[in-house]
């Protein structure tokens, strides 16, 4: 028990330690001591000092936030739907909030705040669709949510399908997106962070407060309502929160897959299924993984640099199919049904 | 001491009636066994309780009080209920079950006080865990996880506990400590117990009251020696047993059924 009260303290080194390889370290990495001075002043007087401060932080700071939320985002619905498989890229979420902002963009010409906006509807509408076609295949007889999962794969692929043909549609905005919709992080996207920050600290605020409740609720609906939990709202307002909060981070930088699925499984081994530690747990190895991502991305082929949206995918694709192998695939699991 | 009523209760799952036209009366202090044959509606009787049907009528009321009024909060403090299946979620540890129970009593933020805590280490005890806090509930042995969950329902601290077959998957060693444990928690603590059992011998060991329900009907309801007789038996589970009392307590044997009619 004890050790495990420890594991915020140490997960925050970390981060930290991701903050400080990603500030200060890497190819044509500016002097320590330049980028001291910028960050210490706030200004840029010279142009290391400005590549510290206009690229590197910016950068790091929509890595953290992106990372945080999705992670968050995974922890609360690997929970609530009872599902080991389910984040925000294999429920619809991030292909619902990505179809949402191109839609705003292409057809409608939203603005950067309409944009946000309309990323949370996406997300909350896809999210919505994965269920709806599940309800549909009939989920009563799948005890392991078999059908919830590949029903956010089939709403996905036509949600991406949809984002594409409309992409192709017209060539001089396609440019403008082509990096977004794949999920990079980019200090271009810096000025979304300051717009859009506050709703996923709002959505995070609402999951701590719920964060016994959702405990509870892992224990089953009548066991969590005898103990006093309202499960419907609590359950409504908790989904709420996850999915708009991972909507948030799309919003910003489009959509990142791999640690909405991964890292609450990293975490959970050591922080338990207790949701008041879990939930704090992922946002900092959430948001340290993202960063380390996001160096690598950097650095791996200089001067190049990669989508650390594709990273994640190629590292994603690994874990879902580890995860899949675990859960389902296992011979003990096999037995089981 | 909380005293809880049901009167003309009738519910149903979709189209099919569960419980008809129920009342009963739950005395304050002792333990109550429902009993009847599969699908008669006793577990129905608990969750109609807890609030966990969709379609009912009737009245349940508690301390003169009808039961829907009371907030889960507040009713969390009154009523604790062990559900007939648990589950308990990977990597959770004992401690940190039992510590969820006093959820009604926390604070937005906060948690435990130090009364809680003392509640938790008190419940442990009393199932003779107090040294397995620590450990993992899924790693625990069959006997430990339903003295857990009972734990659990301890750790709520409230007058009044509702079990469902909470001795169904334990072995008879398991059977006989855990009913002793809530009989004496009846006793000791003043505790009224409403449980769903399927024996009856164990029921006539350690109930002070006994339900016997058939088809969504109370057929039979009393003190355990009045109620369990050979007459009420084959009313209510069409079942010739012959009853009678050894070392001081009664025990119901079934005869053994002609043959023919053994599979029906």
């Amino acid at each position: 028990m004890r050790r495990r009260a420890l594991l915020p303290a140490v997960l925050s080194l970390l981060l930290l330690a991701a903050l400080g390889l990603h500030l200060f370290l890497g190819r044509d990495a500016p002097p320590v001591t330049e980028a001291l001075t910028a960050l210490s002043r706030g200004e840029a007087g010279s142009y290391d000092q400005s590549v510290v401060l206009f690229q590197r932080l910016p950068r790091a700071l929509i890595a953290i936030y992106a990372g945080a939320m999705t992670a968050a985002a995974g922890c609360v619905l690997q929970g609530l739907v009872r599902n080991p498989l389910a984040s925000p890229s294999t429920l619809g979420i991030n292909s619902g909030a990505t179809l949402a902002v191109i839609a705003g963009v292409f057809l409608l010409d939203l603005g950067l705040e309409a944009q946000g906006f309309a990323a949370l509807v996406g997300a909350v509408g896809g999210f919505l669709a994965s269920l709806a076609v599940t309800r549909l295949a009939g989920r009563n007889n799948d005890p392991r949510g078999l059908s919830l999962i590949l029903s956010g794969a089939l709403v996905s692929m036509l949600l991406v399908g949809t984002t594409n043909a409309l992409m192709l549609s017209d060539p001089m905005r396609r440019a403008d997106f082509l990096s977004w919709v794949s999920g990079n992080v980019n200090h271009v996207y810096i000025d979304r962070l300051y717009a859009f920050w506050w709703i996923g600290v709002l959505c995070l605020l609402i999951l701590g407060a719920l964060s016994r409740a959702l405990t509870l609720i892992l224990l089953g609906s009548e066991k969590a309502a005898s103990a006093g939990v309202n499960v419907r709202p609590v359950s409504t307002l908790a989904l709420a929160a996850a999915v708009v909060g991972a909507g948030s981070a799309v919003a910003i930088c489009g959509p990142i897959g791999f640690i909405g699925l991964v890292v609450p499984h990293l975490v959970r081994p050591f922080a338990g299924a207790n949701v008041a530690l879990a939930l704090p747990c992922c946002l900092l190895l959430g948001a340290g993984i993202s960063l380390l991502a996001d160096f690598g991305a950097r650095e791996a082929f200089h001067p190049y640099v990669l989508h650390t949206g594709l990273v994640m995918d190629l590292l994603g694709g690994l874990a879902f199919a580890m995860i899949v192998k675990r859960f389902y695939l296992s011979p003990a699991v096999r037995d089981q049904a | 001491m909380s005293s809880l009523t049901l009167s003309n209760l009738t519910a149903s799952y979709g189209q099919t009636p569960v419980l008809m036209r129920v009342s009963a009366e739950f005395s304050p202090g002792r333990l109550t066994v429902l009993a009847g044959p599969n699908g008669c509606g006793k577990s129905t009787l608990l969750k109609a309780i807890m609030g966990f049907l969709p379609k009912m009528h009737g009245d349940i009321i508690l301390d003169g009080q009808p039961i829907g009024q009371i907030g889960r909060r507040r009713l969390a403090r009154r009523i604790a209920y062990l559900p007939q299946e648990s589950f308990c979620p990977d990597y959770m540890t004992l401690g940190e079950l039992v510590e969820l129970a006093g959820y009604s009593r926390y604070a937005l933020v906060g948690g435990p006080s130090d009364r809680d805590r003392q509640l938790f280490r008190k419940a442990l005890e009393t199932v003779g865990l107090a040294d397995k806090a620590h450990l993992q509930v899924n790693t625990l042995s069959g006997g430990q996880r339903q003295r857990a969950w009972i734990a659990m329902v301890l750790a709520q601290d409230t007058d009044i506990i509702l079990m469902d077959e909470p001795v169904n998957h334990l072995d008879v060693k398991y059977q006989y400590a855990v009913l002793g444990l809530v009989r004496a928690l009846v006793r000791q603590h003043g505790k009224t117990v409403i449980m769903v059992l399927h024996d009856l011998n164990l029921a006539a060991t350690f109930a002070d009251d006994i339900v016997l329900m058939n088809a969504g009907h109370i057929l039979a309801t009393g003190p355990v020696s009045a109620t369990i007789t050979s007459e009420n038996i084959a009313r209510v589970f069409d079942l010739d047993a012959d009853i009678f009392p050894h070392d001081g307590r009664l025990v119901c044997l079934p005869r053994l059924a002609p043959s023919a009619s053994a599979s029906a």
